[in-house]
C-alpha cells in the first residue's frame, strides 16, 4: 500500500500544524514538504489539522482521495 | 552590493517569514529584527487558545540555534523610535541607530482598552504571551470572566474559557457578534452557539462604570444590569503600533503598500497588521490583521527585496477553533447581497456561501474543514470574472 501526499502551493500559509502533527511526513519553513510517510490515518489527521486546507492524501493503489 | 541587509522593526510572524524566506533563498548580507519583546519570535493564535487553556505548547518559531546558524540578529527589548528615510536609517529607543538597505516595518498592532479599565490589575487585553499566561492563571473553575467585545478574539476567549469551567459573560456593543463582517444570520448563529454553551451575552450594551479598587469587581452596563467580575478581558480590536513613523509622512493607520509591500519610501516595505496592501477586489488598500495575510506580505516583501516574481496565491483564508469546532472564512463577505446556507447550523455543520450577483464572494466553513479547497476554488473563479 502507498499513499500519495500532494500540498497545493497556493494554499499552503506555512502554518505548521502538519509538521505538529506528523514531523516524519512534514517540515515546514516559509511551505511544507514532503519529506517521509507515514500510515495513512496519520496522513489523514495531519491533512485535517490544516487550516488552509491545503493537502490532499490519495491511495495511490486504488486512486481514492482520502482528504479532503 | 547589500553591505547594510535588511532590517526588520518588529518581531512577529510578518518578520519571521520574511526572514526564512531571505535566508532559504541564498541573500546573504545581514538581516537583523527589531523585537519588542524579549522572547524569540512567537506565533500568536495559540494565545487564545491552546495557551490560554493551559496546555504546555512551544510558541516560539525557532529556536535561538536558528537565528545563529542562520545569522540573524535578534534586538530582543528593542523598539523602533524614528525612521529617517533620507539616511536608510532606523533609530530605536535605546539611541542606536540601523542603517538599511532593506526596511520592513513590521511591528503589527497594539489592542485597544478602554481607558477606563486599565487601572485595574485583574483587566487585560490579549496579545502577547505575558497577557496569556497572566489570563490563564485567572480562568479557575467557577471564576467569573467579563469580555467586553464578541470579536473573533472575544469569542475564542469565551470558548476557551467555558471549557475550563469559567463563568463568561461577553458585553458588545453591536446587537450581535460578527455583524459587521458576516451579517445578522450568522451573528445570531454565533449569539445562539455561545448561549448555548452557557455563555452570558449582553448585547446592544455598554459600559457605564468599572467598580473596586484595585481591581475589577464588579460592571455596571448601559441596561442597569450588575455583572460581578474576577476577570476582564477587553477584545475591542487592535490598533497599528505606528506611532514611531510620525515623522515620515506615512499614513499611521496603516502604512499602504502593493501587492509586493513596497510603501512610497524607497527600500522600505510593510507587512501584517501594520500595514494596509493594495487589495484588487476591493479596489482599495486594506489591512487585515489576519495570520495568513502577514504570513504571506512577508513572504512577498522578501520576494520583492530578492527581485523574484512573487508566488501567486489564493485567497488567504482566516480560522478560528470555538468549542472543538473548526471555523473557516475566506473572502469578502462586505460584497455580498445574498447568502446561501448549506448544511445544519444546529449541528453546527454548514456552508455559508456569500454571492454577489450570483458569483461567489466570500464563505464561512463551520466543521466541515474538507470543504476549503472546493470553497477557495469558487471564490478564486469569481474574483477571475
Amino acid at each position: 500500500m502507498s499513499y500519495r501526499v500532494e500540498i497545493d502551493e497556493a494554499a499552503c500559509a506555512a502554518h505548521g500544524d502538519c509538521e505538529h502533527v506528523a514531523p516524519e511526513v512534514f517540515r515546514v519553513d516559509d511551505i511544507a514538504v514532503v519529506i517521509g510517510t507515514a500510515p495513512p490515518d496519520r496522513l489523514v489527521k495531519a491533512a485535517a489539522a490544516c487550516p488552509s486546507a491545503a493537502i490532499t492524501v490519495i491511495d495511490d493503489d486504488s486512486g481514492e482521495q482520502l482528504y479532503p | 552590493m547589500d553591505s547594510d541587509g535588511v532590517v526588520i522593526a518588529g518581531g512577529g510572524l510578518a518578520a519571521q517569514r520574511c526572514t526564512e524566506r531571505l535566508r532559504r533563498h541564498g541573500y546573504d548580507a545581514p538581516i537583523r529584527i527589531v523585537c519588542g519583546e524579549t522572547h524569540l519570535p512567537y506565533d500568536r493564535p495559540p494565545l487564545s487558545k491552546e495557551l490560554l487553556a493551559g496546555e504546555d505548547r512551544r510558541l516560539a518559531f525557532r529556536d535561538e540555534g536558528w537565528y545563529a546558524d542562520n545569522s540573524v540578529e535578534l534586538l530582543l527589548g528593542e523598539h523602533a523610535a524614528r525612521l529617517a528615510a533620507s539616511d536608510r536609517t532606523l533609530f530605536l529607543e535605546s539611541g542606536d541607530a540601523l542603517r538599511y538597505d532593506h526596511l520592513l516595518i513590521a511591528t503589527g498592532a497594539a489592542p485597544r482598552m478602554l481607558p477606563a479599565a486599565v487601572r485595574f490589575s485583574n483587566s487585560l487585553a490579549l496579545r502577547t504571551v505575558a497577557d496569556a499566561r497572566r489570563l490563564s492563571g485567572m480562568l479557575t473553575p467557577g471564576a467569573r470572566l467579563v469580555i467586553v467585545g464578541a470579536g473573533f478574539i472575544g469569542l475564542e476567549v469565551a470558548a476557551t474559557a467555558r471549557a475550563l469551567g469559567v463563568d463568561v459573560t461577553i458585553v458588545e456593543l453591536e446587537e450581535l457578534p460578527l455583524r459587521g463582517i458576516l451579517g445578522g444570520e450568522l451573528g445570531r448563529w454565533f449569539a445562539g452557539m455561545h448561549g448555548d454553551e452557557g455563555v452570558s451575552l449582553a448585547l446592544s450594551t455598554g459600559v457605564d462604570e468599572f467598580r473596586g479598587n484595585g481591581s475589577v469587581e464588579e460592571l455596571v452596563l448601559s441596561d442597569g444590569r450588575v455583572v460581578p467580575c474576577d476577570a476582564l478581558v477587553v477584545a475591542i480590536g487592535v490598533a497599528p503600533e505606528l506611532a514611531w513613523l510620525e515623522e515620515s509622512g506615512l499614513d499611521l493607520s496603516g502604512v499602504p503598500v502593493d501587492h509586493a509591500g513596497r510603501t512610497s519610501l524607497p527600500g522600505v516595505y510593510a507587512a501584517g497588521d501594520a500595514a494596509r496592501p493594495w487589495d484588487p477586489a476591493l479596489g482599495e488598500h486594506v489591512r487585515s490583521e489576519h495570520w495568513e495575510a502577514a504570513a504571506a506580505q512577508g513572504g512577498a516583501v522578501a520576494d520583492a527585496i530578492l527581485g523574484i516574481a512573487p508566488v501567486p496565491r489564493g485567497s488567504s483564508s482566516f480560522w478560528s477553533d470555538q468549542y472543538g469546532i473548526r471555523i473557516q472564512y475566506l473572502g469578502h463577505a462586505g460584497l455580498a447581497d445574498s447568502l446561501a446556507i448549506d448544511g445544519d447550523p444546529a449541528s453546527r455543520d454548514f456552508t455559508a456561501l456569500f454571492t454577489q450577483r450570483g458569483t461567489p464572494v466570500a464563505a464561512l466553513l463551520v466543521g466541515r474543514p474538507r470543504a476549503l479547497p472546493e470553497m477557495r476554488r469558487l471564490i478564486a473563479k469569481g474574483s477571475e470574472q
